[in-house]
């Protein structure tokens, strides 16, 4: 009895779950659930579908190509059973996963960098843009440095172009 | 070439030959003519009619005479027995009268096509047609006798054993009811009539055996008499025809017994009668019926009847072989010695077909070309068979004397089949003998135990530790690096942002929710929407609810705003700013002489280009007089259910297929 990874998500696949198709040139494609089986018979690329470990691992979301997974390999040389051996590898086994664990929770972290930064920026940002949803943007202006302010100055000019003046400013607070 | 006379075709009797004919004539060739037609159209048609008749009576006789064999052509041992059986003259005859009406028919056609070119109306056409055509079938009428033997004789040869005349062949003969047939049903297939009389067989019988993987041809023949060959009847003869013409050993069965009712001195007469046929053939002299008399109570006369014959056949033309001192004696009643007279027989034959093929001149030339290797050993080294050593010790196991112990006795010991099961880890070869029952882990964790195992795994272990430690350490060495180096939000910060957020969220829903409800309402320009309109009272609102102090702003607009003047209703007070500043121009100009009482019309605003209020009603009327008819029109639209023509004429008239009237 073997795990077998998905074809298309590479998950691993337990006895007696998932399906198996056998191509015609006796290629066998298993899948560990329906909805690989269906991303499959629409043709669809692993790698190109956002949520498969092929994507994850070639756009560098998830950790590969590190030594640590040259330890699970399929080698096509028999080895006589040794019981010290198969000791040896079990203790290895846990070894192994642990490191492997602790090199994926460093790539998070990695590509996590600077994500905490970025987002206190834009929660400024957004709070200094959209405040007067919910202050008045005036009273914002007078705490805000008496530098900051514009001086306003007063221009002569006839009672027509008053009215306009009056009308554009009025339709500036709705 | 093939002798198989099964494919002739059937030869019609003569009534039928014509019937055949001419019903073919009329039926292939034009039946409708006039007098009036022109005279050379006339002889055309009659022309053909002569000789498409002529041309079937050549298709069909040429036919029959390609069909039956020539009696020239055919291997003489054929030749000789159609004559015996049809006789040859008569055979010929008929084929050469046939040729000779065939003939005689293309001469008349001839002729009569010749004829018919002269002649000068339809009904001397007609004639000169009819005769020609009745001259023909006169022709065939007088050889009426020639078919009907020729038919006979088909089916007669159609019945014909076919019997390969080069081919391996016993060929089996002796006197009526020695036992021929009876030797060729046991050592062929054939199933031929054995009856205790004579002339059982009247004719060829041929069966097929298997000697040395060949196939062998057992020719049963009819029996033989001693008499002059002129006396001889038909049945006979096709004996002494395979006996003078085939190439294949003959076995001559002597009944021991006398019970067919020809003494041993008799068959011994025959036997010597006949002997010129058996020259340069291998020649068997087989000895049957021995279950009834046994050679050795034979009375000294008969017994050197019978070693006379057995010196004949060992003379010097017959074919001897190293175990001859004995006639072979059989009997096909208990089937003694039948295998050994057939072997032997073979044997005979096999040994003289090489010897002739030897002796012809084709020999020297395939022996020229064969070659027989035998390699010569390069050196002295010795290059035994590899054996291994396991075999070895087992073979030297077995001839200690120890008891090889089978899965299958072991079976047999533990209760049988479906009972036992079978140990298959007992042979495993391992270092140590008590892992050989060891439960192995297949998965551990979501992984297969099998694709970690390595015999390199400790080193291979010890080096990912050693780089993790590394790494370890570089990644701790460069967390400052990832610190975040922005300050975060204070408290209040961070409630303010809450507070926008669902602010914004608010709006958002709010708009999304009117766009879905008014999605196909008409825009309304702001100057008519009620609570977007741009006064003091929207603006006095608007900035209260962004917690404004307002007072100033309404102070100012009202202190600009137009002094209303007495006599005005107080409706025209409450309408301030912008509109009222645009109305008043006109409304001054109002004429004073007209009376108050005439109610004020509620649209006489001027504007949208219009030069007074009288256009803007001019206008105002045209427009609803020209909407008037749009919008009856526009209940005719495609969205309304109407029915506008109850039977339109092109659903519903003219042909109809398949399919639905209304998709039409």
């Amino acid at each position: 009895m073997r795990l077998e990874k998905c074809w298309f998500c590479s998950s691993t696949i337990y006895p007696g779950h998932g399906i198996c198709f056998v191509r015609n040139d006796s290629k066998m494609f298993r899948f560990c659930r329906s909805k690989c089986h269906k991303n499959f018979k629409m043709k669809r690329n692993p790698r190109k579908v956002k949520w498969t470990k092929a994507y994850r691992a070639i756009h560098g979301k998830d950790l590969s190509g590190d030594n640590v997974f040259n330890f699970e390999r399929r080698r096509n040389r028999p080895v006589r059973y040794s019981r010290e051996l198969t000791h040896k590898t079990m203790a290895a086994l846990k070894t192994v996963e642990g490191i492997r664990s602790k090199r994926e929770k460093r790539h998070y972290d990695g590509r996590m960098k600077g994500l905490t930064d970025e987002r206190r920026r834009n929660d400024r940002k957004e709070l200094q843009k959209q405040v007067h949803l919910v202050k008045a943007p005036i009273l914002d202006a007078g705490t805000a440095s008496p530098s900051d302010r514009k001086e306003k100055t007063r221009i002569q000019v006839s009672s027509n172009h008053v009215k306009h003046g009056q009308t554009s400013g009025e339709t500036s607070y709705d | 070439m093939q002798y198989n006379f099964k494919k002739i075709a059937s030869v019609p009797a003569a009534s039928d030959f014509i019937d055949v004919v001419l019903s073919r004539t009329q039926r292939q060739t034009p039946t409708v003519v006039h007098a009036g037609y022109a005279i050379a159209r006339i002889r055309q048609f009659y022309m053909r009619k002569v000789k498409y008749t002529q041309q079937s009576w050549n298709e069909k006789l040429s036919r029959i005479l390609e069909d039956f064999p020539r009696v020239d052509d055919v291997h003489p041992f054929y030749s000789d027995l159609l004559n015996v059986l049809y006789d040859k003259d008569h055979y010929k005859l008929a084929l050469g009268q046939l040729n000779t009406a065939r003939a005689m028919i293309d001469k008349i056609a001839k002729d009569y096509v010749k004829l018919l070119k002269y002649g000068d109306s339809l009904y001397r056409c007609k004639q000169l047609k009819r005769a020609a055509l009745g001259r023909m079938c006169t022709i065939m009428k007088k050889h009426a006798a020639s078919l009907a033997y020729l038919e006979q004789v088909r089916q007669h040869m159609s019945r014909l054993p076919s019997i390969d005349p080069n081919t391996r062949s016993i060929l089996v003969c002796g006197y009526p009811n020695v036992g021929k047939s009876s030797f060729m049903n046991k050592v062929t297939r054939a199933d031929v009539e054995v009856q205790p009389y004579a002339f059982t067989t009247k004719s060829i019988y041929v069966g097929h055996t298997d000697y040395k993987y060949l196939r062998w041809q057992v020719l049963d023949t009819p029996g033989i008499l001693d008499r002059p060959l002129d006396e001889r009847n038909t049945i006979e003869m096709q004996s002494i025809t395979a006996l003078a013409h085939l190439r294949a050993v003959v076995l001559y069965i002597v009944d021991i017994s006398e019970q067919c009712g020809f003494s041993i001195a008799q068959q011994a007469a025959l036997f010597h009668s006949i002997k010129p046929l058996f020259a340069n053939k291998p020649l068997v002299v087989a000895i049957n019926k021995i279950d009834v008399r046994k050679l050795e109570d034979l009375s000294a006369e008969d017994r050197a009847l019978i070693d006379g014959m057995r010196d004949a056949m060992r003379g010097p033309a017959a074919m001897q072989l190293g175990d001859d001192d004995a006639l072979p004696i059989m009997s096909t009643l208990s089937e003694n010695g039948v295998m050994e007279v057939k072997n032997r027989c073979c044997d005979l034959l096999l040994a003289h077909r090489v010897e002739q093929k030897l002796a012809s001149r084709r020999a020297g030339e395939v022996m020229n070309r064969l070659h027989v290797a035998t390699p010569v050993p390069r050196d002295s080294k010795q290059r035994p068979a590899f054996i291994p050593s396991t075999l070895e010790a087992s073979r030297a196991r077995k001839a200690a004397g120890e008891k090889i112990v089978t899965e299958k006795e072991l079976q047999e010991q533990n209760g049988g089949a479906g009972v036992y099961s079978a140990d298959l880890r007992k042979r495993y070869m391992l270092e140590n003998d008590d892992w050989k029952y060891d439960i192995v882990p297949e998965i551990y964790n979501g992984k297969n135990v099998a694709d970690f195992i390595d015999p390199e795994i400790e080193a291979k272990l010890a080096e990912l530790e050693r780089e993790e430690d590394e790494l370890e350490a570089k990644w701790e060495a460069e967390r400052m690096d990832r610190e975040p180096q922005e300050a975060d939000l204070d408290e209040d910060e961070r409630a303010l942002l809450g507070e926008v957020r669902t602010r914004r969220n608010k709006l958002v829903a709010e708009h999304r929710r009117k766009k879905a409800a008014g999605n196909n309402n008409p825009v309304v320009p702001r100057k008519v929407d009620h609570e977007r309109k741009l006064n003091t009272k929207n603006m006095k609102s608007s900035l209260e609810s962004m917690g404004l102090d307002a007072t100033a702003a309404v102070e100012r607009a009202r202190s600009r705003s137009r002094v209303v003047k007495r006599g005005r209703s107080m409706g025209a007070d409450a309408s301030m700013g912008a509109d009222d500043a645009n109305e008043d121009g006109k409304k001054m100009r109002t004429s004073k002489s007209r009376s108050k009482s005439v109610a004020k019309r509620v649209k006489d605003e001027v504007g949208g280009g219009l030069k007074s209020v009288d256009a803007t009603l001019r206008a105002t009327k045209m427009a609803d007089k020209a909407q008037r008819k749009r919008n009856k029109l526009a209940k005719s639209g495609e969205g309304d259910r109407t029915i506008n023509t109850k039977l339109p004429k092109w659903l519903n008239s003219g042909k109809r297929g398949n399919g639905k009237t209304d998709r039409r």
